[in-house]
């Protein structure tokens, strides 16, 4: 089915054709590095990225219609939409087009759109719903077949509300798994923390477009304490946030309620420091590490019901950064077990049991594997790690039940604290680039990467679940 | 004889000149009982002398405490620092860590909070464990130091807390340390005993 599209339509793209897309992921893979030097430097690693083989689709967007006094709405909506689609990845995205493409009677000129090349095409349309409220009308056709994909409305509040861009998101996801059948990432956000000139740590949340950059917790610290935090996470139901404060002076873990702001901290009947929070799928249990007092471990915490701590290991070494399966039948995290200065990625059952090693050891070059995110998907767990002592951290994918292929995602600077979006193909990460840093969203299919936040000094991000199903909940 | 004559002239002067001070004048004082000079009292003199060179010398030797438990107080505080991705004690680290126990023993209300740090390279997750790692290393010299290791606690702050917020070596080794904070018996601190 992927044809040529017609070369007026499309703008310059390093997916215009198999040279240029060839030339381009030659350029991914740092200059001079051979495939036999990527197999000595990361055993196991497979050279560069692993390329998705279809070639995508061409999307073209019709410009939306509705009432001369929703043109405007229209107009910000279409430009949403073009870019949500446009960031998903998985298809040519063709916009900005005349408006003389839009029929006036709103029917589909299937023959123009297969001249220009188009396999998908996106009409929009606002209307004025019962109650007065604005709905964006949209529909997915398929220009090969002649026949529309599917269809849907949206209703969208004031373009000027703090909720304009989130509704228009939804109707962006809705197209992206009407076309492939896999979930948007459009309608999710990104929290991470972001760290201030006075060395001050707060959480900070942005949408998955870059847009609506704000502080979302700000810390307040007790005598002796520091405002500082790290490692957030979202709940699997996207309202509340867990995270690590120092702000009583010992880190510990809180859990932030975002409809009502309320927080509470994760009891410390145990000495020592409470970190790398992450939750078990069905969100009602915390699972995290307490290192510390020579003996250190992975431990749950019920915070649902507020009760039963349960010990998941313990050991001198230290285990941490846990991260579960989506069905919540086994875990991976980091331990040192293997020797001190050469962090490792292992898998273990919820039950217990030997863990197993994931990432790519070798004896004598054991390397340096840290924080893992298991995709929502399943079938993968991503990670960051060196194999040179003084390396450079980038980016790994292990494939599960495949071998445990490695795959490199990143080459270029230093990148840290992969977090799956829930497509479980695209991963936010933090890059440090000769002029900063910033969070990074490259994705894992075809390897291509954009700046979510730069010009400040940011980490540890967590990729929200999406609002689709969680706005949802709500109606 | 002339003499005489003006000597009695004196005289009845005199006497009315008296007599006349005496009807304005207040009563003499009573006449000083004359006693017998018992001579300085060298007893309490010796006592007054030497309790305020006792003073003064307990004022030296307050002084002086202070001044060695401010010493005492800064050795405890001194920080020790690590090798990159290291939690072991370097020998440099050793000699500062002696002087502590030294003071330790001689302070036992002393309560310390050992807190670790690590650079800015590596994980973040992975170095709040390093960190945790570096802290523990010091709490197990100071007790096979034969210091209770109940008098300590400890924490890390992985790289979230730099001493130096720059990127080279010279602020990474800065970064990688153990902290000490007095968590009790502050006003107990005693300089080592010799």
């Amino acid at each position: 089915m992927p044809r040529t599209p017609h070369p007026s339509l499309l703008p310059p793209s390093p997916f215009a054709g198999g040279l240029a897309l060839l030339a381009a992921l030659l350029l991914l893979v740092p200059a001079g590095l051979r495939a036999q030097d990527v197999e000595e430097r990361f055993p196991g690693v497979s050279l560069g990225i692993t390329y998705d083989g279809r070639a995508a689709q061409t999307l073209a967007i019709q410009p939306f219609s509705g009432p001369e006094a929703l043109a405007s709405t229209g107009r910000r909506a279409e430009a949403i939409v073009s870019r949500d689609l446009r960031y998903s990845n998985q298809f040519q995205v063709v916009d900005s087009l005349p408006s003389s493409l839009a029929r006036a009677d709103e029917s589909v000129d299937y023959a123009v759109w297969d001249q220009l090349g188009a396999d998908l095409l996106v009409t929009g349309r606002m209307e004025r719903g019962t109650g007065g409220q604005a709905v964006l009308m949209v529909e997915l056709h398929d220009i090969v077949y002649r026949e529309v994909v599917d269809r849907g409305r949206f209703p969208v509040p004031d373009p000027d509300s703090a909720e304009f861009r989130m509704a228009v998101h939804l109707a962006s996801d809705a197209v992206v798994e009407w076309a492939t059948g896999e979930p948007g990432i459009a309608a999710t956000r990104i929290v991470f923390v972001r760290r201030m000139e006075d060395g001050s740590q707060d959480l900070w949340v942005v949408d998955s477009d870059g847009e609506n950059l704000r502080r979302m917790h700000r810390q307040s610290a007790a005598e002796g304490g520091h405002p500082i935090a790290t490692s957030p996470v979202w709940a699997p139901d996207g309202r509340r946030v867990a995270f690590v404060s120092y702000r009583s002076g010992l880190p510990r873990i809180y859990e932030l309620d975002l409809d009502s702001g309320e927080e509470r901290m994760v009891p410390s009947p145990r000495t020592g420091d409470y970190i790398t929070p992450t939750y078990t799928p069905d969100g009602e249990t915390l699972t995290f590490a307490i290192t510390g007092g020579g003996r250190s471990g992975l431990f749950s915490y019920n915070i649902r019901q507020d009760c039963c701590f349960r010990n998941l290991t313990e050991g001198r070494h230290e285990d941490l950064s846990p991260t579960w399966s989506p069905d919540g039948r086994r875990l991976a995290f980091n331990s040192n077990r293997l020797g001190v200065g050469a962090p490792q990625v292992y898998v273990m059952d919820r039950d217990g049991g030997r863990p197993e090693l994931l990432s790519p050891f070798r004896y004598d070059r054991p390397g340096y594997y840290t924080s893992p995110d298991w995709s929502p998907r399943g079938d993968r767990v991503a990670y960051h790690g060196r194999v040179e002592r003084r390396g450079e951290h980038q980016i790994l994918v292990s494939e599960l039940g495949r071998g445990n292929r490695v795959a490199r995602l990143t080459s270029e600077g230093v990148n840290e604290d992969p977090s799956w979006a829930p497509d479980g193909r695209h991963l936010v990460f933090v890059g440090r680039r000769n002029w900063g840093r910033g969070l990074f969203i490259v994705d894992a299919a075809t390897g291509q990467t954009r700046t979510l936040v730069s010009g400040m000094d940011v980490r540890y991000p967590s990729w929200s679940p999406s609002f689709q199903t969680i706005l949802a909940e709500d109606r | 004889m002339h003499y005489r004559r003006l000597l009695v002239v004196i005289a009845v002067l005199g006497a009315v000149t008296l007599a006349a001070c005496r009807r304005d004048a207040p009563p003499p004082p009573a006449p000083p009982v004359e006693q017998e000079d018992p001579g300085p009292d060298l007893d309490s003199l010796r006592a007054w002398e030497d309790s305020v060179q006792r003073a003064a010398e307990a004022a030296a030797e307050a002084e002086r405490m202070a001044q060695l438990q401010a010493e005492a107080r800064a050795t405890l505080e001194e920080m020790v620092f690590f090798e990159y991705d290291e939690s072991r004690i370097t020998p440099q680290a050793e000699q500062v860590l002696r002087q502590k126990v030294a003071i330790l023993e001689a302070s036992p209300q002393v309560r310390l909070r050992l807190e670790g740090h690590t650079d800015e390279r590596g994980s973040g997750e992975y170095n709040q464990a390093l960190g945790s790692r570096r802290a523990e290393s010091v709490r197990e010299f100071f007790v096979q130091m034969g210091v209770d290791a109940n008098r300590f606690e400890t924490t890390s702050y992985g790289e979230e807390r730099p001493l130096v917020n720059r990127s080279d070596e010279e602020a990474w080794a800065q970064n990688r340390r153990v902290e000490f904070v007095i968590t009790a018996g502050a006003d107990a601190i005693n300089p080592p005993s010799d």
